[in-house]
């Protein structure tokens, strides 16, 4: 009556839990994953090859449109890779409200995480008070540059505009309630019995085979090593903020869930930081009217919401356009140790690892 | 005239026969350019560039200056005034933030270390822009990998990322494959380089660093470079049965089938007849010239 053989099953490419167009392939003993393999490459653009044939300048639309939920530390890092490159120093005042932008975004990706990442387990109330929260950075983004997801905030060497007036009134509001929202969050999860089941002690990465593997950003941190590039190589004005790196040693759901909160709440601290001590001064650093570069290659990497992302440049001498322009996307390395944490788990908390990954596939497959 | 609204059937050329699917004619505003040059920073190559550069500034000074002594001669032999003095040129001084970084000799403890432990097996250690470059032979790779990863005084845990550029207009090389390494313990970062020629299959670096598994099949997926003892060397992004590998700069931005919609030339007039009937519209005549 009952088969003893393992069963093959497709999770995705549609699939509302996998954010995008992933494909798992699955091989089931019972509820239980013997084999597990991620297969991506559906929504491949060729963003690279584009930029390659295309003005310095104008990789920057391509930046926005890999992780669309966090555009502005995309282009954080493709500007600062640039100016590597061309040997740019960018005015301070323009560095803190980089800085600000960028933790604006980390707060706005780790929202959008939280409240899909919720919604996949079942817990379906935080998806709307997250988003609710999000709505106000998104018009924090429309304030500033006109645009709310894809913003092309930055530009190489600076910034197009200082910030709009009534700028800091908008900040400060939203700093104000921001505090309590957290703690609305929290208290739907944090000590919820269901919320603990579904995440405790699931899809475990320990932090040698993360670092093993190349996963960064909250996943690692999760594991217990205290990686941050806004610490380790600090860039923007992330040299002069004072702010912590939270860390768990269980590196599993629950404690990758618990380093993301605690990353809003300093994230928070930042943007403080950046209003309180904004200089004043130039935006935009003083350049030629055309932009050549010499030979020379760069690889700059920069802490996005998901992890380290880099961008690898080499300059042609006398070139308008980029000779050659890689992505090092954070969710296309920390999505291969998926296998490592679904395998022998349960096929319900394969779920729960996409979501604790918090991959955006358009990045993914760039 | 035919209906405005009627269905454009577009011709969909043959494909040719060769390696890639693609018709250069259907836009050929829009071919690939090949590179001349070959962008790969170098310590070795800046230098000589900047000596063949002062050479050929003095070369082209004394020539000014020789071209000055004859017609001053000259000048005095028919007993005009002296011409000029040629004056020698300052290079312009621009006031801007731009200061383009040039390869520098390795001054990092690390590089030093790494050419005293590998030896004859590295080609040129450099610093360019704050980051440290070593390039290694090809063969050696994966020797250095394991340098890099376990000796204690270097440390690099892990592999941030890896990743090949096409330089076909080399002469030796076709590829350069690049792993930047990061010491997570010591907050370094670590740039290893290696050349290969098209067909060489360098090792793989998956018994070392498990990372390098998909960047690996990217890179292949991508400029065909075959790694050896790779667990899985199948494409990743695009399917199976693609044909070429897309970030060679052969590979030409426009394929088969794929129409070229250049609105300037409107071919089959739609755009004018669209913008008269609009025009009409609104009562506008645009066929008659406008009254000064």
């Amino acid at each position: 009556m009952f088969k003893n053989e393992e069963m093959e099953i497709n999770l995705g490419p549609q699939h509302p839990s996998t954010h995008g167009v992933l494909r798992v392939k699955l091989r089931l003993d019972g509820e239980t994953i013997t084999h597990c393999q991620p297969i991506i490459g559906y929504l491949h653009r060729g963003v690279e090859k584009i930029c390659e044939n295309q003005s310095f300048f104008q990789g920057q639309v391509w930046t926005d449109r890999m992780d669309y939920c966090s555009a502005v530390a995309n282009n954080l890092g493709w500007a600062e890779a640039n100016e590597k490159l061309f040997g740019i120093t960018v005015p301070r005042r323009a560095q803190y409200i980089r800085t600000l932008l960028n933790e604006f975004n980390r707060i706005a990706s780790h929202l959008i995480w939280l409240g899909t990442h919720a919604m996949d387990i079942g817990a379906l109330t935080v998806f709307l008070y997250a988003f609710r929260e999000r709505e106000d950075v998104l018009d924090i983004n429309e304030a500033f540059c006109g645009s709310r997801l894809t913003t092309t905030a930055f530009r190489i060497g600076g910034l197009r505009e200082d910030l709009p007036p009534g700028f800091d009134k908008m900040v400060n509001k939203f700093l104000a309630k921001f505090s309590s929202c957290l703690e609305e969050y929290e208290n739907l999860l944090t000590e919820n019995r269901i919320w603990k089941k579904r995440t405790i002690g699931v899809a475990k990465l320990n932090a040698e085979d993360a670092i093993a593997l190349g996963v960064t950003g909250p996943m690692l941190r999760a594991a217990g090593v205290a990686y941050d590039i806004r610490k380790a190589f600090p860039y923007a004005a992330y040299a002069e903020m004072d702010f912590e790196v939270p860390t768990r040693t269980e590196a599993d759901t629950y404690a990758r869930y618990l380093v993301r909160m605690a990353e809003m709440r300093q994230s928070a601290r930042i943007i403080q930081q950046c209003m309180d001590g904004m200089p004043e001064g130039p935006v935009m650093a003083k350049l030629p009217k055309i932009l050549r570069s010499e030979v020379n290659e760069v690889y700059h990497a920069t802490e996005s919401p998901k992890g380290e992302i880099g961008y690898y440049l080499v300059g042609e001498k006398g070139s308008l356009n980029p000779y050659r322009f890689h992505v090092r996307a954070p969710g296309f390395i920390n999505l291969q140790s998926l296998p490592k944490m679904a395998q022998g788990g349960l096929i319900a908390d394969v779920v729960a690892a996409i979501g604790s990954l918090d991959i955006v596939l358009g990045e993914i497959d760039r | 005239m035919s209906e405005p609204n009627a269905p454009q059937v577009p011709e969909v050329p043959e494909a040719p026969a060769g390696p890639y699917i693609y018709d250069y004619k259907a836009a050929p505003n829009r071919q690939i350019a090949m590179p001349k040059t070959v962008p790969l920073p170098s310590r070795q190559t800046y230098l000589a560039e900047q000596k063949a550069a002062a050479e050929a500034d003095e070369a082209k000074w004394q020539k000014t200056l020789a071209d000055y002594e004859t017609a001053k001669a000259k000048a005095e032999a028919e007993g005009k005034d002296a011409p000029k003095a040629p004056v020698r040129p300052v290079p312009r001084k621009d006031d801007n933030d731009l200061k383009t970084p040039s390869p520098e000799d390795a001054k990092d403890a690390d590089l030093l270390k790494l050419q005293a432990l590998l030896g004859d097996k590295v080609e040129e250690v450099f610093e360019q822009a704050g980051e440290l470059v070593c390039q290694v032979k090809k063969e050696a790779i994966l020797e250095a990998l394991a340098l890099c990863r376990d000796e204690a005084a270097l440390k690099y845990e892990m592999l941030a990322d890896q990743t090949g550029t096409h330089y076909p207009a080399a002469k030796d090389f076709a590829f350069s494959v690049v792993y930047h390494l990061t010491s997570i313990s010591r907050r370094k970062r670590l740039r290893l380089r290696i050349l290969v020629p098209e067909g060489f299959v360098p090792e793989s670096a998956c018994p070392l660093y498990p990372s390098a598994n998909w960047m690996e099949r990217e890179i292949y997926d991508m400029l065909g470079i075959r790694f050896a003892n790779h667990p899985d060397m199948t494409r990743i992004l695009c399917p199976e049965d693609w044909e070429g590998y897309a970030l060679r700069k052969d590979y030409p931005t426009v394929g088969w089938g794929q129409r070229d919609i250049s609105f300037r030339e409107d071919r089959g007039g739609m755009l004018e007849r669209i913008a008269l009937q609009k025009a009409g519209q609104l009562g506008i005549n645009l066929k008659q010239p406008k009254a000064d």
